[in-house]
């Protein structure tokens, strides 16, 4: 009984849907907006007034700020626009946004992504109105709009060596998808956050770096299971080829100390005792070991 | 209006200096302007053209591998975006050209976006990176790079807007040119040759498939190829005495061919419904079926340890699979707008396997073929639940839980197995519990305050570097007020493990400060510190000829790295903009003065001395960009590039970079 009490009641007490004629027509909203509208042919939303098909609902300013009767009476003021974003809490933009755009796969995972969690929702990186890219909308240029907030990232691609983000060949959606991805499973603890898995979960490094993605017959295990990661640092370092380390036998060695625990030997091989590490010779590993990342023809990727 | 928009293009232009970059392009832009009508289109179009110059001194290979700017006329920056006034243009309704670097920078772009509304969508994307490395520090230098690597990627959505939809796909990576390489001969205690490799790599990768939208579900079906062929040929061009001085190893002639072809065909579905307010689901499925084909055949002729001539031929010849099927399925429910529970289940299975037949001739004798069959599977199930309250409109509390299983099975053939050769399987499972709890805090409007960790435990991790027992913790604070944002931000990364041979601890820190006040349309200033800090320790067992097989020593590495950036702009008189900027990064490393330690940890000088690697790279720079009418601007710049290593000098540089340029809107 109190259920059916409280199924009455929410019918009652329901929102009023807005009703066909709360509508006005962006034509109206043109006449005091004009600086708004008159550029905007050139925003990819004006293809819903261009269609001609669209209900009220889903047809220029309306679709996002709701219907503009109220605010025609008034003579104007931010008090009558439905939902007028400066005003609105994070979920209602990313409610408003995702009416339209939640039809994507890339943006699946929005409204569990770390970026909505922390609050950050559409209108903190696009701008409809004033955008300085075309493509996206974006506030501002896509790396600008991520160091705002990731202040150590930026410091990280400040490195002598660092993937060319900085130089516009490269942008951080190459590597990650801000609305969210799905969990890495390349590693086994502290993961990367949304981060754009290449084909078939892999880590997004091989998108790029093709020769190191294999199959091979020896694969490097250190590359496959816990990933690229285990030996460099992809953003940017102070180390050649962004390795973790600035010489490399530290680097080996560190795993290779025989005493590890996986593989047929019981841990990972140590050195042999032909390796005098001493020798500096043998403190260049990857002068012999040439095919570090995987060889087809070596196990111990000479060749 | 006209305030409106100019102040739009300042605070544009003043926020997008923000990350040190390159000097050139100009982020100054003409005044917006509304473009020509042509027909039924409005066509906007802006470029700049200028000159890049540059001097150096000092390493000049170290310069090209992390600056690379050249002397030349470039086409620094264009833009075309040709747009259809109401909507129903011909062909297509919008057109955008966006390039980048054009005329041999060695970092160039292009961008273009055709749309007919309703109709299609084609993206390309092109771009081409100038990789050059000499890599001193790897290899004696002999592990060199001299590569263009070109990148494209074209898509075609038909009809994007509508609840059917096809997507056609075409991508192409490329990387060729000359590098170095080396090879070890002619038995194991042999010696390394520096060798001549031309590389030439190629990967092609088509895609087709659709989206269709049946009961609220969107099913999304692709279907892929991706073909990769690596046709690199190594040589050797004038005979060789190797890296070591002490034997009579001599490499007089070698070639080596290595085609390495084969095809990734993948399926991937995804499934995603948004549940009106209250749920939402998706689920993303692949399957991967890698194979990959190869043959090697190198031959060499030289000088054996002892002085006798040898010739060696090596055949390889066999395959390599690597079938994968993952799975991510996602649950949301939003019972009330203050709630957020999401569950997430990831299934990735992987399995690695090839055949290698491997025979060897020396001096003419046939050495009996070797097959080192290889596996590996890695099966990962993991589980995550996060949920979010809003207790309070100021007030987010949050937390999760994830539950790892990873299975890793090898089957591989070594020397050192029993009889020799003998494959051997060796199965471990890896699991991890690990918990995060954070907060975020809104006392007042401005100021964000939030603070969050990750408390995880690992069994059995494979390697001794891997995260075992790890804490992580992060605190953010932000002030935001109009003009003015400031940020403080603290992070801690611990892997709390003893130091020894199969465990290694690591301590990571990173503090920050930031600030940007872009307050009025002719001054804004962006100024930003941080510091990041690395400790780790790790046992190592190597073998010393006068000390035999060393066990007791440790692995350090310290590293203390301080970057700070400041850019400050300014305009004046409504005619110039000015800007100036400075990038400083330095790793003080663990102070000491010479690359020589105290000892600690480990009696090796040659140990001692990769402890820490102190260096300093800075970079100051100023541009002017000058408007000359509202459409064409003057822009000139200068940046300076300094490299130096603390121990070593042989890298060090330093570079005068510079440009001078027009750019010009109609």
């Amino acid at each position: 009984m109190r259920a059916l009490w409280g199924f009455i009641a929410l019918c009652v007490l329901a929102p009023v849907p807005c009703l066909a004629d709360d509508y006005v027509g962006s034509a109206v909203c043109r006449t005091c907006h004009a600086d708004l509208y008159t550029p905007f042919y050139r925003n990819p939303h004006f293809k819903s007034i261009a269609s001609g098909k669209e209900a009220p609902e889903n047809t220029g300013c309306e679709s996002c700020h709701g219907p503009g009767k109220a605010h025609v009476e008034a003579g104007g003021g931010a008090d009558t626009i439905p939902r007028a974003f400066s005003r609105l809490a994070p979920t209602q933009v990313l409610d408003t946004c995702l009416r339209c755009h939640s039809q994507t796969l890339s943006r699946a995972n929005i409204r569990r992504s770390e970026h909505t969690q922390e609050e950050v929702v559409c209108t903190n990186c696009h701008s409809i109105h004033k955008s300085t890219t075309p493509k996206f909308l974006l506030a501002k240029k896509q790396s600008e709009l991520c160091y705002t907030c990731h202040a150590n990232v930026r410091a990280q691609f400040s490195m002598p060596f660092k993937h060319r983000v900085n130089e516009g060949f490269m942008q951080c959606t190459d590597c990650h998808n801000p609305h969210g991805s799905n969990a890495p499973t390349w590693r086994m603890a502290d993961r990367p956050h949304n981060t754009e898995q290449a084909q078939a979960n892999e880590e997004p490094c091989l998108k790029c770096h093709i020769d190191k993605r294999g199959p091979f017959v020896f694969e490097h295990p250190s590359v496959r299971i816990d990933g690229c990661e285990t030996c460099h640092n992809p953003h940017g370092s102070v180390n050649a080829k962004l390795l973790k380390r600035p010489v490399i036998f530290t680097m080996c060695l560190e795993c290779h100390t025989g005493i590890g625990k996986f593989g047929p030997l019981g841990g990972i091989p140590q050195p042999s005792s032909t390796h005098n590490l001493a020798d500096p010779r043998y403190q260049n590993c990857t002068t012999c070991h040439v095919r570090i990342h995987g060889s087809n023809s070596d196990i111990y990727f000479f060749r | 209006m006209r305030t409106i928009l100019r102040n739009c293009v300042w605070l544009t232009a003043a926020v997008a200096a923000w990350a040190q970059p390159p000097v050139a392009p100009t982020n100054e832009p003409t005044e917006s302007n509304r473009g020509d009508n042509v027909s039924n289109y409005n066509v906007l179009q802006s470029f700049e053209l200028g000159y890049r110059w540059n001097t150096n001194g000092g390493d000049d290979g170290m310069y090209r591998s992390t600056v690379n700017y050249t002397n030349g006329i470039r086409l620094l920056s264009s833009s075309l975006n040709v747009q259809s006034r109401e909507g129903h243009g011909g062909l297509f309704d919008q057109l955008q050209l966006n390039t980048q670097g054009l005329g041999n920078d060695p970092y160039q772009s292009a961008i273009l976006r055709i749309e007919k509304n309703r109709l299609y969508r084609y993206d390309f994307t092109w771009r081409s990176d100038a990789y050059y490395n000499p890599g001193l520090t790897d290899s004696f230098g002999e592990h060199f790079m001299d590569t263009v690597r070109h990148l494209q990627d074209q898509d075609l959505t038909l009809f994007p807007q509508s609840n059917i939809r096809f997507f056609l796909g075409y991508s192409r990576d490329t990387q060729s040119g000359p590098a170095l390489s080396t090879i070890q001969l002619f038995d194991g205690r042999g010696d390394e040759f520096p060798l001549f490799q031309n590389v030439n790599r190629q990967q092609n990768e088509y895609r087709l498939g659709g989206e269709v939208r049946v009961l609220g579900f969107r099913l999304n079906v692709l279907h892929g190829w991706e073909d990769f062929k690596d046709d690199t040929q190594r040589s050797l061009t004038v005979p060789e005495p190797g890296n070591n001085p002490n034997d009579l190893s001599q490499l007089n002639s070698f070639q080596g061919i290595e085609p390495y072809h084969g095809t990734s065909p993948y399926w991937r579905v995804g499934l995603f419904r948004e549940g009106k307010k209250y749920w939402a689901m998706n689920g993303r499925f692949s399957y991967v079926a890698g194979a990959r084909g190869f043959i090697l055949n190198e031959a060499s002729s030289g000088v054996g340890t002892f002085g006798a001539n040898t010739f060696r031929q090596v055949l390889t010849f066999g395959n390599a699979d690597r079938p994968t099927a993952t799975g991510n399925l996602t649950f949301s429910l939003f019972p009330t707008s203050n709630i957020t529970f999401t569950n997430q289940t990831s299934v990735y299975n992987i399995r690695m396997l090839g055949n290698s037949y491997f025979e060897q001739y020396t001096n003419g004798s046939a050495t009996l073929p070797v097959y080192n069959f290889n596996y590996l599977g890695i099966l990962t199930i993991a589980n995550s639940s996060d949920v979010q309250i809003r207790l309070r409109r100021w007030f987010t509390v949050h937390g999760g839980f994830t539950y790892d299983d990873r299975r890793i099975h090898s089957f591989e053939a070594t020397q050192q197995n029993s009889p020799p050769g003998t494959p051997v399987g060796v199965t471990q499972t890896n699991l991890l519990h690990s918990g995060t709890l954070g907060f975020r805090i809104k006392p007042v409007k401005p100021l964000t305050i939030t603070l969050d960790g990750d408390l995880g435990r690992t069994n059995h991790p494979i390697f001794p570097i891997s995260e075992n027992n790890y804490t992580a913790l992060r605190a953010r604070v932000e002030y935001k007020l109009k003009s003015f944002r400031a940020t403080a931000f603290a992070r801690s990364d611990y892997n709390t493990n003893s130091a020894s041979l199969d465990e290694y601890a690591s301590k990571s820190r990173q503090y920050g400060v930031d600030a940007t006040w872009t307050g009025t349309d002719w001054f804004s200033i962006d100024a930003g510190y941080s510091r990041m800090h690395l400790n780790t320790l790790g046992g190592i067992n190597y073998f010393v000829a006068t000390l035999g097989e060393v066990t007791t020593d440790q692995s350090y590495y310290v590293s203390n790295i301080h970057t700070g950036t400041l850019m400050a702009r300014f305009t004046v008189r409504k005619r110039a903009d000015v800007s100036v900027g400075y990038s400083h990064v330095q790793d003080v490393g663990d102070g000491r003065a010479t690359a020589q330690g105290s000892g600690l940890y480990t009696a090796q000088p040659a140990f001692q001395a990769a402890q820490t690697f102190p260096l300093r790279f800075l970079s100051p720079q100023a541009r002017i960009s000058f408007r000359i009418t509202q459409k064409i601007r003057w822009n000139a710049g200068y940046q300076y590039y300094g490299y130096r290593e603390d121990f070593l000098t042989t890298q060090n540089y330093r570079a005068h970079t510079g440009y001078s340029s027009v750019s010009w809107s109609f």
